[in-house]
């Protein structure tokens, strides 16, 4: 296949959104009620998707290992590697494109006169997270990056006469411009040693550097590059921007953000701890795993401890999702082979991968259709304090049982994909004998149930100060109905999703 | 005609299905709520006749080894845990059974239950119960099986229960589900233990010889593996199938509505235990003189002694339950002796005779309810048989449907029960024969005897005393037949009861049940599955007692009057007492377990309010008090802080603290980054 024909999902989303683009601005602000912009999002959603899956098919079981060459007078230099583990993000990203636009419709008519842009928006940043799970070199690794970022601020700020939307904004793109400078500098550094920025040269060159560079220039690069990337993903101590963002920006692009950008983020932790510093995991003088160790026990404990006291559900799920965080990035710990003295085989290498992968597919489904939830119930209350879901159950009978259900989902209860979910990474875990970051894993888990079971108390056993049924539009309806499905798919058809997760998550295993 | 295996997994998903809309949407429309119901199991009979022609048409390699299909489930550490259906000889002689005889049942049900206020919801709950017993058939595994197990342990609870106004009703489908739970947990406890040692819950994988003969020589306490965990399942089956000790629930079942009792004691419920026991029979039969001996003799003291209380029972619902104990105990003794098929051919036949009576008996009852409405008197109880009498001038059809399953159940010839227990009988008859001393099989062959002699006379006592002589009440006497939606099925089910026998006549094609479904287990290597040969002096033996048996009963009881005093009372003093309180069983439970069980409760509670715990808790929390007291709010902080709630205090106030980290402004953020980074890269560089 040729150059172009790889990249068939991310040409479809930016044709989606330079068609929404032009439309709206021919159409201007009397149509831009229209139906055509959500129906087109959702198009462009199902058609990356297609489009991925037929390159997948196309490239048989194998491994693949294609990759999009970019050429200069300099020579080629590899920019995008369209592998499985590539592909399933893709998947990911479209799915979170088509699911927020879902939800998004009823909200952005009742809170903004500029529609249409929006969906233009939603599409790019779907096109950033496709870019930035690819990306195989420094270079393009950050223009993705900064793509993701710049969308994201956009989103966040996009209620421009709300001040909340605005100070999140630009508290969210301040914290992310310095993140993203300590992350190029990062880089700098990895040149600077290696000479190189496509990341499997760099592991190449690496492997036969000198222990005084992997000292004094490699680790600092590698704390560098885990501030920038935990900066996307909201690892404590990288997550102070989240909360604000999240309780700021408009409700669907918090949904987008809790699940989007996280989702990106880790694939491209992985992709450059693994491809390029494999030599680091886990040595006396270069230890990322011990980093990311720490960073999970403080990421879990410290969202769920802060999310007890949060009387905003936005806010809540702010600090629940920083915590969920955490929890996946059990499953990047436990990819370090070196713990069972090294006669690891690639199936056991992968299973902390492969459990981050249906951790994540888990959490897309439970916290787009929980947001699904918050939504309808501020399209109602026009509130999204926790006080307002007194009495759904009396309400809404479905949205009631269906939150409830995400919320068990959220806790790790089965036969939910958050089960799945955490079952596979703390399983991760012992397997790797870090019984520690299993125990507090599960004592937090613990924790989390007080919070969300809190939400449950209101539902269900808190009087109702307003009765009146809150009805629902069609989108959002779907939305909470797909989400339910697969949340209870994941964990009961287990199979094909495991086969899924981990065909994607062996492509990487080469490399160690 | 291969590729009609292929809707086995359909079988249970109609009945399902039918379930699933009765509760979602139809419960308001009785008409179609059986309606729906009905359709469901009847889909279900005849997708289970193209099975049954798919596996008479594959031929003998099929019947034995089975078609099946894998269903990759759960990927565990070791393995993928598969799930799936099989079918093979024994499962689709099973399939002929149940969803025929739940049709039949069901259609009864529709006229039977009319008028009932939760009409619909009855046939949502018999839709699952068939859904459930149809699974656990089609099961190609243990799991799968258990799961289809406990939903009707559920059923049953809601069934047996399914009148829960009466104080009775609601404590029996009680009793039902808590006695049956404990052959449950056993059972689980089984597959536990076997999964751990093989890996696998599939049947086929457990009966392959090399994994039978390491189970055999694994041990656990100090016993083979195979023994103690054919020992847990069959503690399964003596719960579900209510062999003694844990029979007593299955009287008490008859508190839920006629066609339910037909539903348990016939085609589904309690077959489920003698399915589950012929299923896992190799597992048993690996090691001799182990597991299989202890089947034969619960299976012999079960038969002769749910014999013997039949004969002093006066309800005539009660009768059939002592028999149904009794007659499971046969099914046990077969396959105690290894007679598998012996074993399968008594559960076929008499679900058929079983179901029969049943729905028999809920139609004279319901006749008799009739007559005491129409006499307008609201006293007579219109299930004891001493209200009853000389009903066949009344209901002539319901009449010879009851005698042809009686002749089954007695087992004259050649209705089907004919066949089939003496199949048996001539299974202990031959063995002992072969050991040439009195052991085991000349026991069970005494019991089966004596027991089909008592068996003869319970069912004599009952023709005579409903039947014949003079009614001996209003009630009875004002009696009429039911409308054909209840007599179809009952003469339905007479033709079975008279000619399902001949499916394994030795004369009769060579025995043809038993080359279709008798070698299920050769792969197994274990059981010797020969047929055994008819044996003239068994059935000689066993038809003279089962007459002078019936005669007797008969005789003894056509012409009691109303009010005269028992004649087997009369004749057995004492032991009739006995005999009618059960051998007073019920009783000894509840002064055993559970007046012990209420006793411990009420002493620990005394334990704990009044003698030591809460005066030690008290003591404690004065002493606190009093140190708070004392030294202020220091110590307050350290007694709250050990408590139970100390934790939660302890992460809420880390929360708290950890809060105030989110400060609003943006530049104490970026110094924390700032901060951050440098110290872990300071940790790096410096070595810290």
């Amino acid at each position: 296949m040729n150059n172009l024909l790889l990249l068939l999902p991310e040409l479809i989303i930016l044709i989606v959104a330079f068609a929404v683009f032009i439309l709206d601005l021919v159409w201007g602000q009397e149509r831009s009620n229209s139906s055509v912009f959500p129906a087109l999002t959702m198009l462009g959603a199902l058609g990356a998707v297609i489009a991925t899956v037929f390159i997948w098919a196309q490239a048989g079981s194998g491994a693949l290992q294609l990759r999009v060459i970019a050429t200069d007078s300099g020579g080629a230099l590899s920019m995008l590697a369209v592998d499985q583990f590539a592909m399933f993000f893709k998947i990911y990203a479209a799915l979170t494109v088509g699911l927020v636009g879902l939800v998004s419709t009823d909200y952005i008519r009742a809170h903004t006169s500029f529609r249409g842009e929006f969906y233009a928006m939603l599409l790019m940043a779907g096109l950033a997270l496709m870019l930035v799970a690819s990306s195989t070199n420094l270079v393009m690794i950050f223009l993705a990056f900064e793509f993701l970022s710049i969308t994201s601020y956009l989103l966040t700020g996009y209620l421009r006469d709300n001040d909340f939307s605005v100070e999140a904004a630009l508290k969210y793109f301040l914290y992310g411009s310095v993140a993203s400078t300590v992350m190029v500098f990062g880089f700098s550094l990895i040149y600077g040693a290696t000479g190189s920025v496509d990341l499997r040269d760099i592991a190449t060159a690496l492997a036969s550097a000198d222990g005084t560079v992997a000292g004094y220039l490699v680790m600092p690069a590698i704390v560098l590059i885990i501030v920038g990337v935990g900066f996307k993903i909201a690892l404590v101590p990288f997550h102070q921007w989240s909360p604000e963002a999240y309780q700021g920006a408009p409700t669907p692009i918090t949904a987008f953000l809790s699940v989007g950008p996280k989702a990106a983020g880790f694939a491209l932790m992985v992709r450059i701890l693994t491809i390029a510093f494999p030599g680091f995991a886990h040595t006396a003088a270069a230890n990322w795993v011990a980093i990311l160790m720490g960073i999970a026990i403080l990421t879990m404990t410290f969202g769920n401890v802060v999310a007890i006291w949060q009387t905003d559900i936005k806010r809540l799920f702010a600090y629940s999702s920083i915590a969920h965080a955490g929890y996946m990035l059990i499953g990047v710990v436990a990819i370090a082979p070196q713990y069972v003295g090294g006669s690891q085989t690639i199936e056991g290498w992968s299973q902390g991968l492969n459990g981050l992968l249906i951790y994540l597919l888990g959490y897309l489904f439970t916290n787009i259709g929980a947001f699904a939830i918050i939504i309808a119930v501020e399209n109602k209350t026009g509130s999204s304090s926790i006080s307002k879901y007194a009495g759904l159950i009396k309400r809404s009978p479905f949205l009631a049982v269906a939150f409830f259900i995400f919320l068990l989902s959220l806790i790790g209860i089965p036969p939910t994909a958050g089960f799945v979910g955490k079952l596979f990474v703390f399983g991760a875990a012992i397997n790797q004998q870090m019984f520690v970051l299993a125990i507090v894993g599960i004592v937090n888990s613990v924790i989390s149930v007080y919070y969300y079971l809190n939400i449950a108390r209101q539902m269900f056993f808190e009087d109702v100060e307003d009765s009146t049924p809150i009805t629902v539009s069609g989108g959002l309806n779907a939305a909470v109905a797909i989400s339910l499905a697969l949340v209870f798919a994941i964990a009961i058809f287990a199979q094909p999703f495991i086969t899924w997760t981990t065909n994607s998550a062996q492509i990487l295993a080469s490399s160690f | 005609m291969e590729q009609l295996f292929a809707l086995t997994p359909l079988i249970p998903v109609f009945p399902l299905l039918a379930f699933a809309l009765i509760v979602l949407w139809a419960n308001k429309n009785n008409k179609l709520s059986a309606g729906l119901a009905i359709g469901g199991i009847g889909l279900s009979t005849l997708t289970s006749w193209a099975v049954i022609a798919a596996t008479v048409a594959a031929g003998h390699e099929v019947q034995i080894a089975g078609w099946s299909l894998p269903v990759p489930w759960l990927p565990t550490a070791a393995s993928i845990f598969n799930t799936g259906f099989a079918v093979d000889g024994f499962t689709a002689a099973m399939l002929f059974m149940v969803p025929l005889v739940c049709t039949l049942i069901f259609i009864y049900a529709a006229e039977y239950m009319e008028g009932d206020p939760r009409y619909a919801r009855f046939f949502a709950y018999v839709s699952l119960f068939a859904a459930g017993m149809l699974t656990l058939i089609v099961a190609d595994n243990l799991l799968l099986l258990f799961i289809a197990w406990e939903i009707m342990g559920l059923c049953s609870y809601l069934l047996i229960g399914f009148w829960f106004e009466k104080d009775s009703a609601k404590k029996a489908g009680l009793k039902a589900f808590l006695t049956t739970r404990i052959g449950d947990v056993l059972l689980f406890a089984g597959m536990l233990f076997l999964y751990s040692r093989t890996g696998t819950l599939t049947f086929r994988e457990i009966f392959k010889p090399e994994v039978l003969d390491e189970l055999s020589r694994m041990l656990i306490w100090g016993l083979p593996a195979s023994t103690v965990i054919s020992l847990l399942v069959f503690g399964g089956a003596v719960g579900k199938s209510a062999q003694f000790p844990l029979h007593v629930w299955l009287p008490d079942a008859m508190e839920g509505p006629t066609p339910v009792s037909a539903l348990i004691h016939a085609a589904t419920m309690v077959s489920a235990g003698v399915y589950l026991v012929a299923r896992m029979l190799p597992l048993f039969a690996i090691v001799p003189q182990g597991t299989l001996s202890w089947v034969a003799i619960i299976g012999s003291v079960t038969a002769f002694f749910g014999a013997t209380i039949s004969i002093a029972q006066n309800d005539i619902k009660r009768v059939l339950a002592y028999s149904t104990i009794s007659q499971l105990g046969y099914m046990m003794i077969a396959l105690g002796l290894g007679g598998f098929l012996a074993g399968v051919f008594h559960l076929l036949t008499h679900a058929f005779f079983k179901a029969l009576l049943f729905l028999g008996s809920g139609s004279i009852i319901h006749a008799v309810h009739h007559g005491a409405e129409h006499a307008d008197d609201h006293h007579t109880d219109p299930q004891d048989m001493m209200n009853m009498g000389g009903l066949y001038a009344k209901m002539k059809r319901t009449s010879w449907a009851y005698f042809a399953g009686t002749a089954a159940l007695v087992g004259i010839f050649p209705f089907a029960g004919f066949w089939s227990k003496d199949e048996i009988l001539a299974e202990a008859w031959v063995q002992w024969h072969e050991a040439g001393s009195i052991g085991l099989p000349f026991w069970a062959w005494l019991a089966g005897t004596l027991g089909a002699f008592l068996t003869a006379l319970y069912m004599g006592r009952q023709i005579g005393l409903v039947f014949f002589g003079k009614p001996r009440s209003k009630a009875a006497e004002h009696a009429v037949e039911p409308g054909n939606r209840m007599t179809v099925p009952l003469l339905v089910l007479a033709l079975f009861a008279a000619f399902i026998g001949f499916i394994n006549v030795p004369f009769i094609a060579n025995g043809w049940l038993h080359h279709f479904a008798g070698l299920v287990h050769e792969p197994a290597e274990v059981l010797h599955l020969e047929a055994v040969p008819f044996q003239i002096s068994v059935a000689l033996v066993s038809t003279a007692v089962a007459l002078l048996g019936f005669f007797l009963g008969w005789g003894m009881y056509r012409n009691l009057k109303a009010g005269q005093q028992d004649p087997l009372a009369r004749m057995l003093g004492p032991v009739f007492t006995v005999l009618k309180n059960k051998y007073y069983v019920d009783e000894f439970y509840k002064f055993v377990f559970i007046d012990t069980t209420v006793a411990l409760a009420n002493f620990s509670a005394k334990f704990d309010y009044d003698w030591v715990i809460n005066p030690i808790v008290n003591f404690v929390g004065n002493t606190g008090r009093l140190l708070g007291e004392l030294s202020g709010r220091i110590d307050t902080v350290v007694v709250d802080g050990m408590g139970v709630l100390g934790t939660a205090r302890l992460f809420k106030w880390m929360g708290r603290e950890l809060r105030l980290t989110q400060t609003g402004q943006a530049q104490n953020y970026l110094l924390v980054i700032a901060l951050v980074s440098l110290s872990l890269i300071a940790m790096y560089l410096f070595g810290i």
